[in-house]
């Protein structure tokens, strides 16, 4: 362990100082085998490196956290614990009811420490939705950064408020408490990287971690300005062609309707309709749906008047965690302008592609066979 | 995924000339397989060609009976086809037993054509794969290959082809039609794909920048009596283990002609000729249709997990013909 860095940014290192790309890398592990940063672009980051041995339950990495916390208005959030269940660490937090689960196990990849050059010291960099390290500090092991720099970085990054919801609260900035999950998770995730991350084993170079060709030169991450048409109204956004709908939906027009599951297209949970037919939008680039209308869960409602397959969820009990709800809903609602026979079974075999974890199906088939024999057609 | 450039071709031309000398360049259509391939690393390309605006949605009558699909028609618009669904309906029931509705709501006849595998180690970067990476060697002949091919395999990939629409066009006879730098080719499906061999990367005939442009039936008048049988871990939304698309031409109790294809445990789709030449002149039954299987398994390979799939596979060739006889013309 070097102990003699100064605790300041990396000055050694320029590709790593502010202003530049982070160099992308992949975390392989088998419940996650295929998590890169980039996948993360989108959304604000906090990477971390610690040292091995690090324990995030330990007391003063808890303090650690709600020193930031504290720090955060509207909040009122205090982590309690970290507490190990299998290969994943759960958060508690005192008033909320909120337990986020993060990766506590991920296999060793000092590539990724050297990467950033954060081999042996504790590192923090906060990057933005773009990609690109907006803060970093780097210190020798024992030496944290202060909790009020993070947050001053965190607030950087965090997204502008939109323009609809332009009422000025008196909140002296925009983190909402989304924001600030979306950073913890990233936090999270990041921070085990670090429990192994300096773990200099020379040998250890053939996991996952092509290193990408260091992003920094890369210039296909140009973003493109496009218009995306959702529920009748127009989002002008400037994306990076990498975005997914879904994505696009939940991190920039702020719709978190559509849920995103599996992101591979295998669980349905983030069915949308696009020009009146059920698509998955995790699949579906942002950049290609320029022109065409799309609708989501958020649309389907005429005011305060649901949609007759809301309804129908409502009245057969068609959920029991929700998760899986607004993709259902949204499939079924485009079953409804498809050739599909009369029978439960056929409904079944054409609602395959979205999958309940509760097992909530009868109840999801049966509101669907009601919506269908009412022969209601909504305007969706 | 790695970063890359994006750009909205407006007609072939524009598509063409958008790939040609650009070695990362690939189409995009319905992003099914190639958004997928892309998050998980296994496809990096570093420009992609929207192909989607491109005119090719129509299926058309040909002269002579045969049909012309257009690459861009999607897999519902073609399974949910009235001229498909009468005159061959094994492709209608393929299409409609593969991946969920969205997905299909999404999937292009091109883009079908070109579904890669399934092979979980092909889809995983961390684990060497001859079809991923030439030459880093095979994790599926000694892991866990399950789903994995029976026939057309080699000593270097085993990989299976998923799809089930091409197993349909396959029994069907279907050319085709691309269009690239040399202009327009006609190719047979049965000479499109290559079995792996030494060269498990290199999965057709296509060139690079070469485009599919249709799909062509040929006129097959006992296709109508047709049918597409899938054996899959459940009942639906999940690839074969196990397929098989079928053609019987039987005048009087006689079987006067016969198409058969298998997919599931083919490292491409399967064309069964000797189970073909089995039933020619036989009286339609069981013992026609159980010789029929018998012929199309020889020479199955099998490895540690998938020896079941001979015996399945036979059995789904005898269900399949089975089910199709049962069908009137």
């Amino acid at each position: 362990m070097e102990h003699g860095a100064a605790a300041t940014a990396c000055p050694s290192d320029p590709a790593l100082a502010p202003g530049s790309l982070a160099p992308d890398f992949r975390l392989s592990h088998p419940r996650n085998a295929s998590l890169s940063l980039s996948d993360l672009r989108g959304q604000p980051v906090v990477l971390a490196f610690y040292p091995p041995g690090w324990d995030p339950s330990r007391g003063e990495q808890i303090a650690q956290y709600n020193k930031i916390l504290t720090q955060l208005p509207n909040l009122h959030a205090e982590l309690m614990d970290f507490s190990v269940d299998g290969d994943w660490y759960d958060l508690r937090f005192a008033r909320e009811q909120m337990r986020l689960p993060f990766l506590a196990n991920p296999s060793p990849q000092p590539e990724i420490a050297r990467l950033y050059g954060a081999e042996g010291r504790e590192a923090l960099f906060v990057i933005d939705s773009e990609g690109v390290i907006q803060w970093s500090c780097c210190a020798p092991v024992g030496m944290p950064p202060k909790a009020e720099d993070l947050l001053e970085a965190l607030r950087s990054i965090a997204p502008q408020p939109k323009e609809e919801t332009a009422a000025p609260k008196a909140s002296r900035m925009a983190l909402t408490r989304r924001d600030f999950i979306a950073a913890t998770l990233a936090t999270a995730f990041a921070l085990t990287l670090g429990a192994h991350a300096v773990q200099a084993e020379p040998e250890a170079t053939k996991l996952g971690a092509t290193p990408m060709a260091p992003a920094i030169g890369v210039s296909g991450g140009d973003t493109m300005p496009i218009t995306l048409t959702v529920n009748g109204a127009a989002h002008d956004l400037q994306i990076d062609p990498r975005a997914t709908v879904l994505d696009a939906l939940r991190e920039r027009i702020g719709m978190t309707g559509s849920k995103k599951g599996c992101d591979h297209g295998q669980c349905g949970a983030c069915t949308v309709l696009v020009d009146g037919r059920r698509v998955l939008s995790c699949l579906s680039l942002a950049v290609a749906q320029q022109g065409k209308q799309i609708t989501t869960i958020e649309g389907l409602a005429q005011g305060e008047t649901l949609h007759p397959m809301q309804q129908a969820f409502l009245t057969h009990d068609g959920f029991q965690c929700g998760y899986c709800t607004p993709g259902q809903i949204m499939s079924a609602v485009g079953l409804l302008t498809e050739p599909v026979g009369p029978e439960d079974a056929d409904v079944r075999e054409n609602m395959s592609g979205n999958l309940c974890r509760c097992g909530a199906y009868p109840n999801i088939v049966a509101a669907i066979q009601d919506v269908r024999k009412a022969n209601t057609n909504a305007p969706v | 995924m790695h970063p890359f450039s994006y750009r909205q071709a407006s007609d072939e031309q524009s598509a063409l000339s958008g790939v040609s000398g650009q070695p990362g360049a690939a189409y995009l259509a319905g992003g099914t397989t190639l958004i997928d391939l892309m998050k998980l690393d296994v496809q990096k390309p570093s420009q992609l060609i929207d192909i989607t605006p491109l005119p090719w949605t129509k299926i058309t009558e040909l002269p002579g009976g045969g049909v012309s699909i257009g690459a861009m028609v999607r897999n519902s618009d073609l399974a949910h086809s009235e001229i498909i669904m009468t005159r061959y309906p094994v492709l209608s029931e393929a299409l409609l037993s593969g991946a969920s509705p969205q997905l299909r709501n999404m999937a292009t006849t091109g883009g079908n054509l070109l579904q890669r595998t399934r092979c979980y180690y092909f889809r995983d970067i961390t684990t060497p794969c001859n079809k991923r990476e030439p030459g880093s060697g095979c994790s599926a002949m000694d892991g866990y290959n399950r789903i994995h091919a029976i026939l057309g395999t080699s000593k270097h990939c085993i990989a299976t082809h998923p799809s089930d629409m091409c197993v349909a066009l396959t029994a069907l006879d279907a050319t085709i039609v691309t269009r690239g730098a040399k202009g327009e080719r006609r190719i047979p499906i049965n000479e499109f794909y290559f079995t792996p061999g030494d060269h498990p990367e290199r999965e057709n005939v296509l060139e690079p920048g070469e485009l599919i442009t249709a799909v062509e039936l040929p006129a097959m008048p006992f296709a109508a009596r047709s049918h597409y049988r899938k054996v899959r871990d459940r009942a639906s939304y999940a690839f074969a283990l196990s397929s098989a698309a079928v053609a019987l031409d039987i005048q009087a109790g006689v079987i006067k002609g016969a198409r058969i294809a298998m997919g599931g445990v083919g490292t491409k789709p399967w064309r069964a000729l000797d189970a073909e030449k089995a039933l020619i002149g036989k009286t339609a039954g069981p013992d026609a249709y159980k010789a029929a299987a018998e012929a199309a398994l020889r020479g199955a390979k099998t490895h540690k997990d998938n020896a079941f799939k001979v015996e399945l596979a036979k059995r789904t060739v005898i269900r399949a013909l089975t089910m199709a006889a049962q069908k009137t013309a």
